[in-house]
């Protein structure tokens, strides 16, 4: 639920900020050189993350095919319809109109459409 | 010379030649008339065969020349064929196509001195019209028969006072939803005109009432404009192949008008009670004196971008979807007033039998008498299909559990206006993929200053068809 009472947003501020480190501060070098120190350990830590990555390089996602990219997109919003519960000129309709209300890329839409057609059996 | 060729040698070749003759003579003699009948048999029964074989060739020949007819024949039916598929007839009816839903809803409503009963009937089609492949004309309809009484979200609709007679009967409205065009323009941008359903979150564009797993809308949802009239280009970019993408909708429509043309938060109706001057769905079309219906200044503008990523493959069904969307124009006569809004949906799909969406709903309008008034809602939905559990019982697996937290606020009032919580816990029985059974109740409290808490809990159930 979204945090808000009484038709008002309340944010509050973080305890902690840049601005609250004075730099007149006895121990303000000290915190420069441990927040440097922190960062470079950040920075090497993230180095160490992706040579690691790159040596393991994950296989690269395979294309969809027209029944998979069914799968993904038409279960979002509704059951499950069958490819013989209409006819190829009616599929080739109805995608067009699942194309534009659901925003479908149009090359995932044509290889939706090719699936439903070849499945449609007429 | 010598003449070799005396009377005796031609005397001795005339005997050899005689005697040539009685020797050959015998052997001619020696085919009885038996052979030779035979033999005439034979040949005659050769004759016969031959015949027959002639006149075999000849019919087979003919039957040749047929089949070969045929043959042409059949390819030249198939070349038409091919060439009429290539070429689809310009049927009115061949690319004609209805979809849609209906919907059948029982409710026992506790609290309000309402009794149970059938309260809506809705059959909602919608016609599609494919004029090419790049061209589709569509429109949807709600045809609905409702009782009159109490229910659903009508809980303190702006002002205090509403009140429902026992016989105040039942109503049938038949009305437009969308009536647009879509033009593909190419692959990455559509073109949308006409009475479009506005992309302002994820439920304006996907509440069908079997698409719905809820058989009433969430609280917020009233305070944006479900549909107008106006233009708008959307389309989609896919990332990479595996199914993520980002969508994009960018929209000018008539936008919330006044229903007295001006910027006052309040007006009365034709019995002399106080409304709210506010009017959503704006005006649309021509009136009656052939001025243009759209009163207020200027159209508003509006639009909204999704991200869609899917992941662990296409047997996962795992997925996530988050949008951001908003609308902004004037709405009173004289463009002095905004009406604006701003809208964050979600949508996640962990495994096929487990989703979780909702929206925040944040709108404001500034009135010349009562500063700036924002209704605001919220609502979460969850539902998980008891197939997940493996349990191997088919009216079990075919069961999914539902629950919904929703809350809005209509912002009147000063910002203390009535404010409706609602818990909302239920089922879908899924007969077959497209025709759904429905059960649900609701708590539902209501309150706004200076009146007293409204309980109104309800128990619905609805039978729902997709077609």
């Amino acid at each position: 639920m979204v945090g808000r009472t009484g038709g008002t947003l309340s944010l509050s501020k973080p305890k902690f900020t840049i601005n609250s480190m004075k730099p007149n501060s006895k121990h303000s070098r000290p915190l420069i050189h441990a927040a440097l120190a922190a960062l470079a350990l950040a920075a090497l830590g993230g180095l160490v993350t992706i040579a690691q990555a790159d040596d393991s390089k994950p296989a690269a996602p395979k294309k969809l095919t027209g029944a998979e990219l069914y799968a993904v997109n038409c279960n979002r919003c509704h059951p499950e319809r069958y490819p013989t519960e209409f006819n190829s000129a009616q599929w080739q309709t109805i995608m067009i109109h699942m194309r534009v209300r659901a925003n479908l890329p149009a090359k995932q839409a044509k290889e939706i459409l090719k699936y439903m057609k070849e499945e449609s059996g007429n | 010379m010598k003449n070799h060729f005396t009377p005796r040698f031609i005397s001795s070749a005339a005997a050899s030649f005689v005697l040539g003759l009685v020797a050959t003579t015998p052997a001619t003699a020696a085919v009885s008339d038996e052979d030779f009948n035979a033999l005439k048999a034979m040949v005659q029964q050769l004759q016969q065969a031959h015949d027959q074989d002639q006149k075999q060739i000849q019919t087979l020949q003919q039957q040749l020349g047929e089949t070969q007819t045929l043959a042409t024949n059949a390819v030249e039916k198939a070349d038409a064929v091919a060439v009429a598929q290539a070429t689809p007839p310009r049927n009115a009816l061949h690319n004609f196509t209805m979809v849609g839903d209906a919907e059948i809803q029982y409710a026992k409503t506790y609290g309000n001195g309402t009794h149970n009963g059938f309260e809506l009937a809705d059959f909602a089609p919608i016609f599609l019209y494919r004029a090419n492949d790049s061209i589709l004309f569509e429109a949807g309809f709600d045809i609905m028969l409702q009782n009159n009484s109490a229910s659903g979200t009508n809980y303190y609709k702006g002002v205090a006072g509403n009140s429902y007679t026992h016989d105040s009967g039942s109503s049938t409205s038949v009305s437009l939803s969308f009536a647009q065009m879509d033009y593909l323009v190419n692959d990455y941008v559509t073109f949308v005109g006409g009475y479009m359903l506005l992309p302002l979150g994820i439920y304006a564009e996907r509440n069908a009432g079997w698409l719905n797993k809820i058989p009433d809308d969430p609280l917020g949802v009233e305070f944006l404009p479900g549909a107008g009239a106006g233009a708008q280009l959307r389309g989609a970019f896919p990332i990479g192949e595996s199914g993520q993408m980002l969508t994009y909708s960018v929209y000018a429509a008539n936008g919330p008008s006044s229903v007295d043309g001006t910027g006052n938060a309040y007006t009365l109706d034709g019995n002399g009670n106080r409304i709210s001057n506010l009017d959503l769905g704006g005006n649309v079309g021509i009136q009656n004196d052939g001025n243009n219906g759209n009163l207020h200044s200027a159209p508003s503008g509006g639009g909204r971008i999704g991200w869609f990523m899917p992941w662990g493959g296409a047997g996962a069904h795992k997925d996530l979807e988050l949008g951001v969307s908003g609308q902004t124009g004037s709405w009173d006569d004289a463009g002095s007033y905004m009406w604006s809004a701003l809208v964050l949906d979600g949508a996640l799909h962990y495994g096929p039998n487990f989703e979780v969406k909702g929206e925040y709903i944040d709108t404001m309008y500034n009135t010349a008498d009562a500063g700036t008034i924002r209704p605001w809602g919220a609502w979460v939905q969850a539902g998980y299909k008891l197939a997940g559990l493996d349990w191997d019982m088919p009216i079990i697996s075919d069961i999914e559990l539902v629950g919904r937290v929703d809350k809005e606020n209509n912002g009147l009032n000063g910002g203390l206006g009535a404010e409706t919580r609602r818990y909302t816990m239920g089922y879908i029985y899924y007969i077959t993929n497209t025709l759904l059974f429905e059960g649900d109740y609701e708590f539902i409290h209501s309150c706004m200053p200076g009146s007293s808490p409204l309980t109104a809990n309800q128990l619905i159930f609805q039978l729902s068809y997709g077609f």
